[in-house]
């Protein structure tokens, strides 16, 4: 660790934390923003805390945890979608986002005028896009619905296009998050064989619910409970004391409460 | 360089700059935003636009038969022998009436396009704005791009109108782009004032569907505001929509060059209102993604 350079660190957050507002009262907000100075109105719910990572160039980096525990979150913060509320977070490099794959589709456009946003949205310019076009199509294969309306798609179809735009961009550092999980076994193969050639060059950071994904992909694994890292290293060892967990420790209803 | 540098909720750029310096890069990083983007704004602007006529047959066809529509009821209405009160007033002959109402109304419209639409704007874009890394301070100017569009094609029919009825055009026609530029620029201030409030809370939008109509009233779009009692100019004016309908319709109708305090008046509220709107957009643009 300590032989590294600074600038082979392409993501280091320090004692990250994110908290949301909560408010009792609907319109508790409007007091906050006229009256914030004075007292709280808002009960803040740590969705992340004291998260210390550092990633380095080339590393896979596997995220487990249960559902709300803050994968996404942490994902959403290392992007820069939304600001962490509290510690340091510094990141090299362009990053693509394979976040909710196809929600920024638009049902009524068809995939053609749909790549054609979803490249430019994640920075391709418009020539790029129109010269990897025939590459994309390709890597999507859903051949003639190119053509359709999305609304006809299939839930898979979508997701086919939309981690096609994405494989598209040269990025340095690639975020998936749970992409892979409505694609047919051969697409979830091409994907998968695609992002290991990512790998070679760039920094991946992984969410998955499906060990084997992870333990193929990724040379360390942290495993998220309650916002911060309960466990971190060898993937299948985290796995191992992850999978345990889930078997002995119950669905906690109050796992989505507010602190008191 | 790092693309995110983040301490205790601050966004952190290292520089050092003095005021001067961080005035002009203030007042130049709309623009910055807006070249850098170019291509985005060129996609989501291509696919708004069609949008608009989305499913429809006629298509296009629409967004130039509205206005003709609009000028044909007009000139009905002021040709033939119905008695309005104030059909003297107006300056020219009734065609002449017909043109001036409809030249306000296009100013009008424009505005009132672009004030009904802008609280819900951030709530149409929410998958890209939590979805993927996006520029939601461009939403603002993409919109009024749109509108922009189809006031231009208000405004060619418009001129048509006037070279059928008329037998010619004015030359001061050609100084338009000295009026929309300024309009468009304080129409995407104010888009960029009302996205953010619309964010925080839908209020804003029923708030500006019930004022937008009495706007219409507020600003001369049936009258000209020689009409009112004196005391009444600096509340006129004060509605700023005043400035930008009076020059339109000196240059194109009336075929003289504005008045200048009233130009320079519009002008300024132009700026003015872009930099607010660009400041306040700026400053909650971090709270607007976990708010909406």
């Amino acid at each position: 660790m300590s032989s590294s350079t600074s600038s082979d660190i392409v993501v280091r957050a320090k004692h990250l934390g994110k908290a949301y507002q909560l408010y009792a009262r609907r319109n508790d907000w409007l007091m906050q923003v006229a009256f914030g100075w004075w007292k709280t109105y808002f009960k803040p719910f740590w969705v992340l805390r004291d998260i210390d990572l550092e990633v380095k160039r080339g590393e896979s980096i596997g995220i487990l945890g249960r559902n709300g525990c803050g994968k996404s979150t942490l994902l959403q913060v290392i992007c820069g979608m939304t600001l962490p509320s509290h510690g340091e977070l510094r990141v090299n490099g362009r990053i693509a986002p394979v976040l909710a794959l196809g929600s920024t589709f638009d049902l009524e456009l068809s995939g053609r005028e749909n790549v054609m946003i979803g490249g430019a949205v994640l920075g391709l310019k418009r020539t790029e896009i129109l010269r990897q076009f025939t590459s994309i199509a390709e890597f999507a294969g859903i051949g003639d619905y190119m053509e359709q309306p999305v609304k006809h798609y299939s839930m898979g179809m979508k997701t086919r296009l939309a981690f096609s735009i994405c494989a598209h961009v040269e990025a340095e550092i690639l975020v998936v998050d749970e992409a892979l999980a409505v694609g047919d076994a051969a697409f979830q193969r091409k994907c998968l064989d695609w992002i290991d050639g990512f790998r070679k060059t760039g920094t991946l950071l992984f969410v998955s619910h499906s060990m084997a994904e992870v333990r193929r992909l990724c040379t360390r694994a942290i495993w998220i409970e309650d916002g911060r890292i309960r466990q971190e290293g060898e993937p299948s060892e985290v796995i191992r004391s992850y999978h345990r967990a889930l078997l002995v420790e119950k669905d906690d209803v109050h796992r989505f409460s507010a602190a008191e | 360089m790092p693309s995110v540098n983040v301490v205790n909720g601050k966004q952190i750029v290292v520089e050092n700059l003095n005021a001067s310096q961080r005035l002009v890069r203030f007042a130049a990083k709309p623009f910055v935003q807006m070249w850098h983007h170019q291509d985005l704004i060129a996609a989501i602007l291509r696919r708004e636009v069609r949008d608009r006529f989305k499913g429809s047959v006629a298509g296009w066809i629409w967004a130039v038969v509205a206005p003709l529509l609009a000028i044909a009821v007009y000139t009905f209405a002021f040709t033939t022998n119905l008695q309005l009160p104030m059909a003297d007033n107006a300056a020219g002959p009734r065609v002449g009436y017909a043109l001036f109402i409809f030249s306000g109304i296009i100013v009008f419209n424009f505005f009132s396009e672009m004030a009904f639409r802008a609280p819900m704007l951030l709530h149409e874009y929410t998958h890209f704005i939590k979805q993927t890394i996006f520029p939601s301070d461009m939403l603002a100017v993409i919109s009024t791009l749109r509108a922009t569009v189809y006031t231009l094609i208000s405004i060619a029919v418009m001129l048509l109108f006037q070279l059928a009825a008329t037998g010619s055009l004015q030359w001061t026609t050609l100084l338009m782009p000295a009026i929309l530029i300024p309009f468009i620029a304080f129409l995407v201030g104010i888009s960029w004032f009302l996205s953010a409030v619309g964010a925080f809370t839908r209020d804003a939008g029923y708030f500006m569907i019930n004022i937008v109509p009495l706007f219409m009233f507020a600003t001369p779009v049936f009258y000209p505001h020689t009409s009112l009692p004196p005391p009444f100019d600096f509340w006129i004016y004060a509605n700023a929509l005043t400035g930008y309908v009076e020059v339109m319709r000196d240059i194109v109708l009336l075929g003289k060059l504005p008045n200048w305090k009233v130009y320079g008046w519009s002008v300024l509220t132009s700026v003015v209102t872009f930099y607010f709107g660009y400041w306040f957009f700026d400053r909650y643009r971090n709270v607007i993604v976990d708010v909406i």
